[in-house]
């Protein structure tokens, strides 16, 4: 099991390498900050002074070692924005993104089992029918519009939520209800799809004929088999809400990553997307060990292979 | 009642009060929903509106300020001031006034300020949009007199000093600070990233005490939410809603926001090098169906690129009107005369610059195809926009029509004039004698005589080089809560004066 997590670690951390010089490189290719800093008008001499502070003026590699440089001292660089260094800027707004996930996706979780499980135990019967047109309905809508509906809903028609900002556990209500939407929606599918074919498989139908009790049935033989595909779609979920979150920070205006990234990209702020993605990747690297450890406790095979 | 019918109006109850118990404004506090959140708060940074509506005459104040209805300038900090030859200029200041922080406002601090400000350690928009190609030092006489001293004569330097913002010696010099103090009404109190501003009354305030103690300012660029902020009272006024959300006329009020949209014509390449197809491409576009459908219908057609509150606006000029016949009249002569006008002109657009611009050059190239113009459509993100807009323009680039917005609230039209028009602007497809003398003259005069060449220098390009395509003054809508009485006006595109909000109903 430790070897097992060991290679997976080292293949995530290659692939981690890879992207921070992807981003790197790909991020100076999209013009020059100077262009979009500075006034339209400002002169030849201004523009020098602004790439000599930032240190635009070094050919790309030289940027790219002092970059590398500075990852191994965690100094990501300073934000051209912000004016301060640019982790700072990053993990000032990471904490919102993780609570936004970390409050989602239990939620998610525990509807999609219950829902999928049993839609799955009488394909085709009504509830099926219900909770295979909702979820296919949560999984297609667009974020973004949902977000606005919502807020228009049940913000200025009923008045029962405010429409955006944080300050109480109120304001998260809309948010969070809006980003568990289509991963439930995903999800559920894939729950109730796994658990009809565990459901219709030959030690089902063993310990059917031996007479275990249904719920026994449902809940150890067959969900602990339908798990795997179920944690694998989860886990890409989970990394996906950083996307799900970029709108639903930007409508309802929470101070996130996602709202971050998106804005540093169109204001060309290298450092703060190179500190960004890097964050956002680890993040998405510790998912995936523990999603590595959570299969192994799941299915044996994994774990003696 | 059973337990469980009790807990469930107990839910519904704190459903239905707490969130609003909230969102409850009180009768002296007011709360602002800007488009975007601020990155610095540096009193040197002023004229970028995120910052500026925010601090500008709340939090930090100039020597001067615009007097954007008479085209004007009014006392602020200085008292008075007079040009004592042509390059220096002494103003008096305010006694008896003081910053937030205790330290005394004086000739030293107005002396730091522009140090700071034009120190290129620093990108301070201060220096690089007004004071960049100013050379300009200040020296304290006395303690409440200054002396500017600017290397050519600056007939308007009290204008530009509207732009620089006095801040107190305490604030650090070659690095931006987040923590501004100035001589304004409000002191800064905090600002917390991604969420908020506040700002509060500053009691030892020089002038008079402004009704409104505390306001806190919040972003949302979603604008159909800062719209439902307004109205459901969490916000008591939203900053540039987009038009379609714009629903309310009781609410919602419009106002010029100093923009001005046009189509730079690349006159120096074919077919666009020829007068006659330069006049056909502006009566070629139907403006006026664009008012009322996808631009709002407030917008005024534009012949120049200064609006009316711009010192140098020239009134007399006529819109071009909508005259598809005689486009095709002109181009038919023009290609009689050899010009090749079935050459593709590349229409550049960029999505986002104003609401609806997608739609609008989509519109504007059909309208440009039905009179025999071949247009290609490129909408460009900002960087890729920005180097088709900028010079050194690339080489053996085709015709092409750059849909641009400028804006200028600084109330003087050099800021546009040398810019866009002169030889040597970062932005001039012209390179046209005349204009540059113009334009020189015109920047070496006040007064009069300056309005004056700056109205010729306008009608020239428009009448006679038909230099360019000129669209629209563009307009913003400010949604403004029932508590407020409040009327926007074209200042508004930069600042917000808290002391100008009168509020109706306190509760």
């Amino acid at each position: 099991m430790g070897n097992f997590i060991y290679k997976r670690s080292l293949q995530s951390l290659l692939s981690l390498a890879l992207l921070i010089v992807l981003v790197f490189f790909l991020a100076r290719l999209t013009g020059s900050p100077a262009d979009l800093y500075l006034p339209l008008d400002a002169t030849e001499e201004m523009r020098d002074q602004f790439n000599q502070r930032f240190g635009f003026d070094d050919p790309v590699y030289v940027q790219f070692f002092r970059f590398l440089g500075g990852l191994l001292q965690f100094d990501l660089g300073e934000s051209i924005q912000y004016s301060k260094p640019a982790v700072e800027v990053v993990l000032q707004a990471f904490p919102t993104t993780l609570m936004l996930a970390a409050i989602t996706m239990p939620i998610v979780i525990v509807v999609a089992i219950v829902t999928g499980s049993l839609a799955a135990f009488r394909p085709g019967g009504l509830f099926d029918r219900i909770a295979s047109l909702i979820s296919l309905i949560g999984a297609s809508t667009p974020n973004f519009w949902v977000a606005i509906v919502g807020v228009i809903v049940f913000a200025v028609w009923l008045r029962v939520l405010p429409t955006s900002g944080t300050g109480t556990p109120w304001h998260w209500v809309l948010p969070i209800a809006v980003l568990c939407l289509r991963p439930t929606g995903v999800l559920v599918q894939v729950v109730r799809s796994s658990m009809i074919t565990a459901l219709s498989s030959a030690y089902v139908k063993t310990a059917r004929a031996k007479g275990v009790r249904a719920r026994a049935i449902v809940f150890v033989h067959a969900l602990r088999n339908a798990l795997l595909p179920v944690i694998t779609v989860a886990s890409d979920q989970a990394a996906g809400i950083v996307n799900g979150a970029v709108i639903v920070e930007t409508v309802f205006g929470f101070p996130g990553i996602g709202k971050l990234m998106i804005d540093s990209v169109l204001l060309r702020d290298f450092a703060v997307i190179q500190a960004a993605v890097l964050v956002t990747a680890l993040a998405v690297f510790i998912i995936n060990i523990v999603v590595d450890i959570t299969y192994a406790l799941v299915d044996p095979r994994i774990r003696h292979s | 009642m059973n337990a469980f019918r009790k807990s469930l109006l107990g839910l519904s109850t704190a459903l239905f009060l707490s969130p609003l118990a909230a969102m409850a404004q009180s009768g002296d506090a007011v709360t602002i929903v800007l488009p975007g959140g601020p990155d610095r708060l540096d009193p040197c940074e002023t004229p970028r509106s995120v910052i500026g509506r925010i601090i500008k005459q709340n939090v930090v104040e100039t020597l001067v300020e615009l007097d954007y209805a008479k085209q004007t300038t009014i006392p602020r900090l200085a008292e008075s001031w007079e040009q004592t030859s042509p390059t220096t200029w002494r103003f008096n200041l305010r006694k008896g006034v003081q910053f937030h922080d205790g330290t005394p406002f004086d000739a030293a601090s107005v002396v730091y300020s522009l140090e700071r400000t034009l120190d290129p350690k620093l990108t301070c928009i201060t220096r690089t949009k007004y004071f960049g190609g100013v050379d300009i030092t200040a020296k304290a006489i006395d303690e409440n007199t200054v002396e500017f001293t600017t290397k050519t004569p600056m007939p308007i330097l009290p204008t530009l000093l509207a732009q620089l913002a006095i801040a107190s010696t305490k604030t650090p010099k070659g690095e931006y600070t987040a923590e501004p103090i100035g001589t304004g009404p409000y002191d800064f109190v905090s600002w917390t990233q991604g969420e908020n501003v506040k700002i509060k009354r500053f009691d030892g305030y020089w002038g008079e005490k402004p009704k409104i103690v505390d306001a806190t300012y919040v972003w949302r660029s979603e604008s159909s939410v800062a719209a439902a902020m307004v109205e459901t009272g969490e916000a008591d006024l939203a900053f540039s809603i987009a038009p379609q959300d714009a629903t309310n006329p009781e609410t919602d009020k419009v106002y010029p926001n100093s923009d001005s949209a046009m189509f730079r014509l690349s006159a120096d390449i074919a077919p666009l090098n020829d007068v006659r197809v330069r006049e056909a491409f502006n009566l070629a576009i139907d403006r006026k169906a664009f008012l009322g459908s996808i631009i709002s219908d407030k917008a005024e057609l534009a012949t120049q690129q200064v609006g009316p509150s711009v010192l140098g606006h020239n009134s007399k000029l006529v819109p071009w009107p909508y005259d598809p016949e005689q486009a095709k009249a002109l181009l038919a002569e023009a290609k009689a005369a050899g010009i090749p006008v079935d050459t593709e002109i590349r229409m550049i657009g960029r999505p986002g610059m104003f609401a609806n611009s997608n739609e609008f050059v989509e519109a504007a190239a059909e309208m440009l195809r039905a009179v025999g113009f071949k247009i290609k459509l490129d909408n460009l993100e900002m960087t890729q926009w920005l180097e088709a807009a900028n010079k050194p323009f690339a080489a053996g680039r085709q015709a092409n029509a750059l849909l641009t917005m400028h804006d200028n609230n600084s109330g003087d039209a050099q800021f546009t004039a040398f810019f866009k028009y002169h030889s040597d602007g970062r932005q001039s497809e012209i390179h046209d004698a005349k204009v540059d003398k113009l334009i020189t003259d015109a920047g070496m005069a006040s007064g009069e005589e300056r309005a004056k060449l700056y109205q010729e220098t306008f009608r020239y390009i428009y009448e006679d080089l038909v230099a360019d395509a000129p669209l629209f003054h563009m307009v913003n809508y400010m949604r403004v809560g029932k508590r407020l009485d409040f009327t926007p006006t074209i200042a508004n595109a930069v600042e917000l004066q808290l002391a100008k909000l009168v509020v109706k109903q306190p509760s």
